[in-house]
């Protein structure tokens, strides 16, 4: 069924060196998502599809789209993707702030990781920046320095004593990685 | 060579002293902890872990709704050592690593053994920098040892429930203890009193210090 989210990639991953990155967003589903109507705005299709930037691409700039997504290459920027899920596999090296449902680690995370429903740091992980989501799962022996607030992200942003996790004072360093150009 | 430089990952490194075997890790009871987690029952605390991440540990605490920092010291403290620094860490050794925004405040530092690990006057820097980030009624959480060695390295403590930590020892080799008695700990943790304090059979004075 087109909505388990578990379902193996009905083709295989573009890992070719030679190919570009494929964005996160498709720009052409092979099928009209069923989901796709105004009434799911809030939430997304659980699509099958599943992007995967491939150990030797390198992005600079911010990823976006609705499709679950596997990082095995290098990311500056942002990685947006609030309604999927994000996993930087064991190549993947990330300096940005990652969004995503459930956001899985075996690489190397530099920057903060918003989760709207789970984190997950497996053994061979590490993050250097701060974590939040309602669900944390550190495996022992990965690496992590920095917080993390399990209390689920308040869309309205709620006053908070800390910097490291309150969206509007990390503007700045977003800022800094959002004005690289894509693809540069 | 005093007993500060032999600290590090290196087996050159650590003092030869008496060599215990790699056990089962141990688990005890921790009368101090289980004061600690009456105290902060119920409320949203900001927590700073200065062991390694330890999943059980962030599980565990989830339960209390708090933010947890985790800042791994002796990771930093031998990484410094190894890259060849000098022998002690000065203040800004200690600044650079919580680098956390001035106005953060912590309510609950797990110290965990490390204070064990740590030259006294790295230890009075390291202070200075807690108590920068402690409001009153803050509490510091410390296994210190009375015993003449302890392991080369720190324990890796995990929380097993509100009254049993799990100890895993972490290597065989044994290095002298400091053997901070609790008016020392007074003297250097100024600011901070001793709310509790325990002396466990197997060697370890608990302390539960207070920020005054």
């Amino acid at each position: 069924m087109a909505w388990k989210r578990d379902d193996p990639p009905a083709h295989p991953e573009p890992q070719s060196p030679a190919a570009p990155p494929r964005p996160a967003a498709p720009a052409a589903p092979p099928a009209p998502a069923p989901a796709a109507s105004p009434s799911s705005s809030h939430e997304a299709p659980r699509r099958t599809d599943r992007a995967t930037i491939g150990p030797s691409i390198f992005i600079k700039g911010d990823l976006s789209g609705e499709e679950d997504l596997v990082i095995e290459g290098r990311v500056e920027g942002k990685v947006d993707l609030k309604q999927n899920n994000v996993t930087i596999g064991k190549n993947g090296k990330v300096k940005a702030d990652v969004f995503g449902r459930v956001v899985t680690i075996e690489g190397e995370v530099t920057g903060n990781v918003f989760a709207r429903e789970q984190a997950i740091l497996r053994q061979a992980g590490a993050i250097f920046g701060n974590i939040q989501a309602p669900r944390v799962i550190l495996e022992d022996g990965s690496r992590f320095k920095g917080s993390i607030d399990m209390e689920a992200p308040k869309e309205t942003g709620a006053p908070n004593r800390d910097h490291r996790s309150e969206p509007s004072r990390v503007e700045p360093h977003r800022a800094e990685v959002v004005g690289v150009k894509a693809g540069a | 060579m005093s007993w500060f430089s032999s600290r590090g990952t290196g087996p050159r490194k650590e003092q030869q002293g008496r060599v215990q075997a790699l056990a089962e890790p141990d688990v005890h009871r921790s009368l101090a902890l289980a004061a600690l987690f009456d105290e902060i029952r119920g409320r949203k605390v900001q927590v700073l872990d200065l062991g390694p991440a330890v999943g059980s540990n962030v599980e565990f605490l989830s339960q209390f709704g708090c933010k947890l920092y985790i800042e791994d010291l002796y990771a930093a403290l031998s990484s410094r050592t190894s890259s060849g620094e000098g022998a002690l860490a000065g203040p800004e050794f200690f600044t650079e690593f919580l680098a956390v925004p001035d106005d953060t405040r912590f309510d609950v530092i797990f110290a965990w053994d490390l204070f064990n690990y740590l030259h006294r006057k790295e230890l009075a820097h390291f202070a200075a920098q807690l108590r920068r980030h402690c409001d009153r009624g803050a509490r510091l959480f410390a296994l210190m040892s009375i015993l003449k060695t302890m392991p080369a390295q720190p324990f890796r403590f995990k929380i097993q429930d509100e009254q049993h930590l799990i100890y895993e020892r972490r290597t065989a080799t044994e290095r002298p203890s400091p053997r901070y008695a609790p008016a020392e700990m007074t003297d250097i943790f100024k600011g901070f009193r001793v709310d509790r304090s325990f002396l466990l059979r197997h060697g370890i004075q608990e302390f539960l210090l207070v920020k005054e």
